[in-house]
């Protein structure tokens, strides 16, 4: 059935208007007239948008202008005062002659698409906030490993990264990594987990677990890879304080076992030695529970001393007294053991700066780990340790020598570390350590020459003046507070 | 030659030795010592005791270390060897784990824990060096 072009003019979906060179309207269809009336001889401005002028980026007037046909979105307002955004359109009308008599603007209602855009752009937004703002490390990779974006908390940690690559950024290094999780990922589209050590712009170590995961395309093809990163190395440490507990708790307890041996074998020797009326036996009896409750109280003071990080109670310390008390607590325990003690020590040492308690610690653990080493040494009859002082600028360098049972290059490799022990029931591993950290925290150094049976040499460096990480706030260096616990072991043993 | 009532003992804590050392004697056994593994191996090829006493942590060559060895070699294979350790792993294997690893199918023929039990270890070793 036929209908007319005035049929479809009436009733197409839109606002449809016909304006004449002085804008206006001169014809309308049914839907503008009922949101707008009929305004017919109105011009179109007053009638769409209730302006007492003309708008300034006019369509109908830039079709007049060129004859062609233009398009741009404009609000309009009804006559119950409704807003309703709109896409305009406009085309010109031409007479016989080519020439615009007139033109018609066809307004399309756009409330619904401009609401979706609006939604859409919300969830940018809010999706790019959380990117931004997620308390992990953030990176979208493309296939050449170039990092497309980073959040807040990876740009912090890593400085700048957009733009360049990820094992740059994350590693320091220069050639991508042997096991690249993006690239697994790129490969085969699925999410990967695993454990990394990353280097911050400071050169620190993080401990990171990263998670890769696939962006893909409306096809499904992996286009980027998207990785978070969660620091982990705070749970690391914590970690490794407990396997150290853990390892505490086994040597202490292994250590333990030992002295109890040793103090039941004096007991034992008393006992027997009283009922048979043995008194050298007694005497034995007797030093080796002496001996095994010194070791027992030095063992608490390692413990003690490890237990708790203190800070170094600086002070000038006169390097001749120091190695004086040294000497007097060791002569007793080196005559008991038959080791001829040599002392190199001279009057004129003068004085450096440490923490006086934990340099008499030091000493004293070096000084008897030697006479331990001549103890274990039942092929030498000549035993002996040396304990040399000298001052050499900037240094104040202890040698302590003996002539034992030596070490082995495992050992001597290991000799530092916790929970190391060569001495057998003997050891719980902590003295040397300890050593060395104060040592360390003295801005020293610690030196070991050995060989097996040829004896072993410690060769110890303290600056004579107190580094600044040593020295107390405001550079005092009289004899503070602070000592409350903790205390090096107190190697005062009878 | 062998000495029927001669128990070498291995360990490196002088103190542990005297105290075997006076334990055994006191109770009719004759003893020799070792402050180690190399030392241990020259007197074995001295004289073969009736049964060794060996400690595990020493300086040098291990306990275990020392008794694969002793295993390996036809002319001690056989002696009875008590383990003595304050390791409770060691303990709880029986010293098992690592002669195995390492081809040896005798293991210790005792473990016993420190602090020993002087009763327990007269016990262990009369068991292990029936009397004459």
């Amino acid at each position: 059935m036929p209908v007319d072009r005035d049929h479809y003019f009436e009733e197409m979906p839109c606002y449809l208007s016909v304006q004449d060179r002085e804008y206006r309207i001169v014809d309308s269809n049914r839907r503008f007239r009922e949101d707008f009336g009929d305004r017919e001889g109105t011009f179109c401005y007053v009638a769409y948008k209730g302006r007492e002028t003309r708008c300034l980026d006019c369509p109908v007037k830039r079709t007049f202008d060129d004859g062609r046909s233009h398009a741009c979105e404009k609000t309009l307002t009804t006559l119950d005062g409704r807003s309703i955004p709109v896409m305009v359109h406009t085309t010109p009308l031409r007479d016989a002659d080519g020439e615009v008599k007139a033109v018609m603007e066809m307004h399309t209602d756009i409330s619904g698409m401009r609401h979706l855009k609006q939604q859409l752009e919300h969830s940018r937004t809010r999706l790019s906030r959380l990117f931004e703002e997620v308390p992990c490390y953030l990176t979208v990779q493309g296939r050449d490993l170039v990092i497309q974006n980073a959040n807040r908390a990876f740009r912090e940690a890593f400085g700048p990264a957009v733009g360049r690559l990820c094992y740059e950024v994350y590693k320091h290094r220069e050639e991508q990594c042997l096991v690249c999780p993006a690239i697994k990922t790129f490969e085969d589209g699925e999410t990967r987990s695993h454990e990394e050590v990353v280097t911050g712009p400071d050169g620190q170590k993080i401990n990171v677990l990263a998670t890769t995961a696939p962006i893909t395309n409306a096809s499904g093809e992996v286009i980027a890879v998207i990785e978070m990163s969660t620091d982990i190395t705070q749970l690391r440490a914590l970690q490794d304080q407990l396997t150290s507990i853990g390892l505490l708790v086994g040597s202490i307890s292994h250590g333990i076992k030992g002295l109890l041996t040793g103090l039941d074998g004096g007991i034992y020797l008393v006992n027997t030695g009283f009922a048979k009326e043995n008194p050298e036996r007694v005497e034995k009896g007797w030093e080796m529970v002496q001996r095994n409750v010194d070791r027992i109280r030095s063992m608490v003071q390692d413990i003690l001393y490890y237990a708790k990080d203190r800070d170094l109670d600086v002070m000038d310390i006169d390097a001749s007294e120091l190695t004086g008390e040294v000497r007097e607590i060791v002569r007793k325990k080196a005559g008991d053991l038959d080791v001829t003690l040599e002392l190199d020590i001279p009057d004129d040492l003068g004085s450096f700066e440490g923490d006086r308690q934990a340099m008499r610690a030091m000493l004293l653990n070096i000084v008897e780990n030697s006479l331990e080493a001549c103890r274990a040494d039942r092929h030498e009859s000549d035993s002996k340790v040396r304990f040399r002082v000298r001052r050499s600028e900037p240094w104040m360098v202890f040698d302590i020598e003996d002539n034992g049972i030596g070490m082995d290059r495992q050992t001597r490799e290991k000799i530092f570390s916790l929970f190391f022990s060569s001495k057998g029931i003997k050891g719980t591993g902590l003295g040397l350590f300890i050593s060395n950290k104060i040592v360390e925290k003295h801005g020293g150094t610690i030196e070991v020459e050995s060989e097996p049976g040829a004896g072993s040499r410690f060769r110890v460096r303290i600056p004579l003046e107190a580094r600044p990480s040593t020295r107390p706030p405001g550079g005092d260096t009289g004899e503070g507070e602070g000592m409350d616990g903790g205390q090096p072991p107190d190697p005062d043993r009878r | 030659m062998e000495d029927s009532r001669r128990i070498l003992i291995v360990d490196d804590d002088p103190d542990t030795v005297t105290y075997l050392t006076s334990v055994l004697e006191d109770h009719g056994y004759l003893t020799r010592s070792s402050a180690d593994g190399e030392e241990a191996l020259d007197q074995l090829e001295t004289s073969v005791p009736a049964g060794i006493i060996l400690d595990v942590m020493m300086p040098g060559r291990s306990g275990l270390d020392l008794l694969v060895r002793i295993r390996r070699d036809p002319r001690w294979a056989t002696i009875p060897i008590l383990v003595l350790t304050g390791h409770d792993a060691i303990l709880e294997d029986r010293g098992g784990t690592y002669t195995s690893s390492h081809g040896v199918d005798r293991g210790p023929d005792a473990v016993l824990g420190k602090p020993v039990d002087i009763a327990e270890l007269l016990r262990t070793l009369e068991g292990m060096i029936p009397p004459q």
